[in-house]
């Protein structure tokens, strides 16, 4: 009996040493600071870039159209940033989601070694620097880029096109930067799926589409959704594409955040606005949980 | 019907390569025109040169200086130092308490587990720049100084995600009946833990830790916030030069980067193909 006592307490001790390090980093540095967001975007701007301690729900009200003239002007500009946001991102995931699926199919039925190499040449510009990856459409989107060189060598135009700075080069570069996010997950599931009830519905009659439609996409769909979920979320509160490829005319969520804090240093506004995008993220993640069911709790473990 | 399925696979196939085409061509562009000697249109060729690369790595050039904008090569090797001293640092911190964490949530029932692994999974899924900023706003109002130590914090919260996840997955592979045998052959737990649990997860801890180094070099968002004004990264070095403006040796910097990362991918890739 004793020694099952010391063996429970060493175990406890084992467990101790192992987790209260982490869980203080944790605790101090990750939910703290998102604490810390939560309250600085209720509460009042300082004059020269502090806070004031008063309950100030204007910050939203400027955002989301209820603000209190006496205290903040509601400018729609803002609720149309977060709408072109939400709508660039939802660009992004469809755009993306056509580039990795057919190619999906291709490779999942590859031989094991083939299949190797493709998900090895997917995954290795992860690996590699993003602002690079963005540097490099600079170079062939612009005005003297090399798209705009050929076309006018090549006499189909005459003039350079406007490709760089504009929503579609922004989709582009977060299509880019984000294939294999997508890749993964909608490769996983369409690698598990079960040809035979592909064939039996072929064979019973239903023609490819028909099939395609009531076979193939329902039982690759939770890969889709995965995949949909993990592009669309950075790419709403992305800073860095659009500040490369966007220039200064195309505004979204990211950068207007990042002009509230380095610039405009107003940061209960910039807080509000990063928490826009934290909401976003969890009516995301809690839809997927409900649609999926238990699948969901799976993933998520 | 069979003529269908021909073109139809065919067009699958041509579909992949042109899908492979949209990632790499753009990689072999650059590796290419980095070697172009025209100074003004970087993709209008003129000619072979390697006066970008000697340019970046401080060698005497021809190059006229005003085409340029490293003023002295100083500040990229400033900026590459302070990238390998905090990736260094967060590669050891995130791997120590990633691993621990894996391990303890796989050798132990206990109250509170479901929501360990939640808040493991929640810096990787949080924005960048959600993170970022709930960083800058704590360090500010805690009166830490911006500079290398917050980044080093900074980076760490995501990081020991990454690495948990890495080590994760390789427990969750390994063979309990190793440990039981070794047990049952009289090996008390230290032990069994030194000769037959940590070489099996070896591979896990050194995937993780690569994996962290090559992020923690990459990353710019959160360091871009928490950085301060003094401390410059590799990544928001080319971040402040391509909102500059663009010149030619971007190119040569930018090829040097990836031909860097491509080598550790690929060695880590390869290490754990090996390992399977």
């Amino acid at each position: 009996m004793a020694s099952d006592m010391s063996l429970a307490g060493r175990r406890r001790v084992q467990l101790a040493l192992l987790l209260t390090p982490v869980s203080l980093f944790f605790a101090v540095f990750f939910l703290g600071p998102l604490t810390i967001m939560i309250v600085t975007s209720f509460l009042a701007p300082g004059l020269y870039g502090g806070v004031e301690w008063v309950f100030y729900p204007h910050n939203y009200g400027r955002i989301l159209g209820f603000a209190d003239p006496a205290f903040e002007i509601f400018d729609p500009v803002y609720l149309a940033i977060f709408l072109r946001s939400l709508k660039i991102a939802a660009f992004t995931v469809i755009a993306t989601l056509f580039v990795c699926y057919p190619a999906a199919f291709c490779i999942a039925r590859l031989s094991e070694r083939w299949k190797n190499f493709c998900l090895f040449l997917i995954t290795l510009p992860f690996f590699t620097s993003l602002i690079v990856r963005l540097f490099i459409w600079v170079l062939i989107l612009r005005q003297t880029g090399i798209v705009n060189e050929v076309l006018l060598a090549g006499g189909i135009i005459d003039r350079p096109l406007e490709l760089i700075y504009t929503d579609g080069a922004i989709v582009l570069g977060m299509v880019y930067i984000f294939i294999p996010f997508m890749f993964m997950p909608v490769y996983a599931s369409v690698e598990k799926l079960d040809w035979t009830l592909v064939r039996a519905s072929l064979d019973l009659g239903a023609g490819p589409i028909r099939t395609f439609i009531r076979i193939i996409l329902p039982l690759t769909a939770p890969g889709i959704a995965g995949g949909a979920i993990i592009v669309f979320i950075p790419a709403l509160g992305n800073f860095v594409v659009p500040a490369v490829l966007g220039g200064a005319k195309v505004m979204m969520l990211g950068n207007l955040i990042e002009q509230q804090f380095l610039s405009a240093r107003n940061w209960p506004f910039g807080s509000a606005l990063a928490m826009m995008v934290m909401c976003a993220m969890l009516v995301l993640l809690f839809v997927y949980v409900l649609a999926s069911g238990r699948r969901g709790a799976d993933v998520m473990n | 019907m069979k003529i269908a399925r021909f073109l139809f696979r065919g067009s699958l196939f041509a579909y992949t390569g042109l899908f492979f085409a949209f990632i790499y061509i753009p990689l072999v562009l650059i590796a290419v025109y980095s070697f172009n000697s025209n100074p003004v249109n970087m993709m209008t060729w003129t000619g072979f040169t390697t006066e970008w690369y000697a340019q970046v790595l401080g060698f005497k050039t021809t190059i006229s200086e005003n085409a340029l904008y490293i003023e002295s090569t100083d500040q990229l090797v400033q900026a590459v130092w302070n990238s390998l001293i905090i990736a260094g640092s967060t590669t050891v911190i995130a791997t120590v308490l990633g691993t621990a964490v894996a391990i303890a949530l796989y050798r132990f029932a206990f109250f509170g587990k479901r929501f360990y692994r939640t808040v493991m999974f929640m810096p990787m899924l949080m924005p960048d720049i959600v993170l970022g900023i709930a960083l800058l706003i704590f360090f500010v109002n805690s009166g830490i100084k911006l500079g290398l130590t917050t980044i080093i914090i900074g980076q760490c919260t995501f990081l020991i995600s990454y690495v948990f996840i890495v080590v994760s997955a390789r427990l969750a592979g390994m063979d309990r009946t190793l440990e039981n045998a070794s047990a049952d052959l009289g090996a008390n737990e230290w032990v069994t833990f030194r000769k037959v649990v940590f070489p099996q997860l070896l591979p896990g801890i050194v995937g993780g830790a690569l994996l962290a180094f090559i992020i923690s070099m990459d990353d710019l968002v959160i360091t871009y916030f928490i950085a301060g004004v003094d401390v410059t990264t590799l990544p928001m070095f080319i971040f402040a030069m391509l909102r500059r403006g663009i010149k030619p040796e971007i190119n040569a910097i930018a090829v040097m980067m990836l031909s860097f990362s491509f080598v550790v991918a690929s060695l880590g890739l390869y290490l754990r193909s090996r390992q399977k």
